[in-house]
């Protein structure tokens, strides 16, 4: 048995919550970004998350790693702003169709996560330190 | 004499082992598919080690039930993602787990002290 697994877990899921945090803020920072290099306007991104096996405990306990990262490709918002310098001929502008709402949701959700991890870390923290406490009195 | 020594540590061992997988499961609080695992202690204390001695047929016996780590899957309604971990039983499931933990350390402590009260320490 490895009493250290248990703080991988939860580092792990500190990882993939974080990385999700950041998707979260680009994808806020963007919601009205008209130029990417790739062209176009900026494309929502949403994280994907997967169970992991924690080396040496393979069986009992799983962390948590980022799989991927996907890029939404659900068409452009398109926006009437005649004087917007990538409005089209007819005065539209194509804007990333992201919303905020939804993306405020996703990040309080990852914050929580975050937390309940950061109190299953300081837990197994306490566990370990009482049990090299054992028998001392 | 040794047997509580024993009994106490298989209780410490199980609240870690059980607190790795409710870690786990609130590390996995938003990955699809994954499903909230479990570990029983009822089954797992009524290993061979603590069972009870019986000298009259009406006796409760102690199970022999399950092995040291009797880790079950819950089965509870799934959320859309085909998750179905809910943070504030896992996080009641820690808190728990902890204060049996305690109660482990605390218990074992005390009988250390016993005994060094016994050799006049």
């Amino acid at each position: 048995m490895d009493s250290f697994g248990m703080f991988k877990v939860s580092a792990s899921a500190l990882e993939a919550q974080r990385k999700r945090m950041n998707v979260i803020a680009s994808n806020m920072a963007n919601v009205h970004s008209t130029r990417t290099e790739e062209g176009g306007p900026y494309k929502k991104r949403d994280i994907v998350f997967a169970a992991m096996t924690v080396e040496s405990n393979p069986e009992n306990m799983y962390g948590v790693k980022v799989d991927d990262v996907i890029t939404d490709n659900t068409p452009p918002k398109m926006v009437y702003d005649p004087s917007h310098p990538d409005a089209n001929k007819e005065g539209y502008v194509a804007m990333p169709d992201i919303n905020i709402v939804e993306e405020m949701t996703n990040m309080m959700m990852a914050f929580r996560a975050y937390e309940a991890s950061v109190s299953a870390f300081n837990m197994s923290k306490a566990m370990v330190e009482k049990a090299l406490e054992l028998g001392k009195s | 004499m040794s047997d509580g020594f024993e009994i106490l540590e298989g209780l410490i061992r199980q609240a870690v082992i059980r607190n790795g997988v409710v870690a786990s499961n609130i590390a996995n609080v938003d990955t699809p598919n994954y499903k909230a695992k479990d570990v029983h202690f009822g089954n797992a204390l009524d290993d061979a080690f603590i069972q009870l001695k019986t000298t009259h047929a009406q006796h409760l016996k102690g199970g022999n039930s399950g092995g040291s780590e009797d880790v079950t899957i819950e089965t509870t309604e799934p959320w859309a993602d085909k998750n179905n971990v809910e943070l504030d039983v896992e996080v009641e499931k820690m808190t728990e787990n902890a204060l049996l933990f305690q109660a482990g350390v605390t218990l074992f402590s005390t009988k250390v002290k016993l005994y060094k009260n016994a050799l006049g320490r």
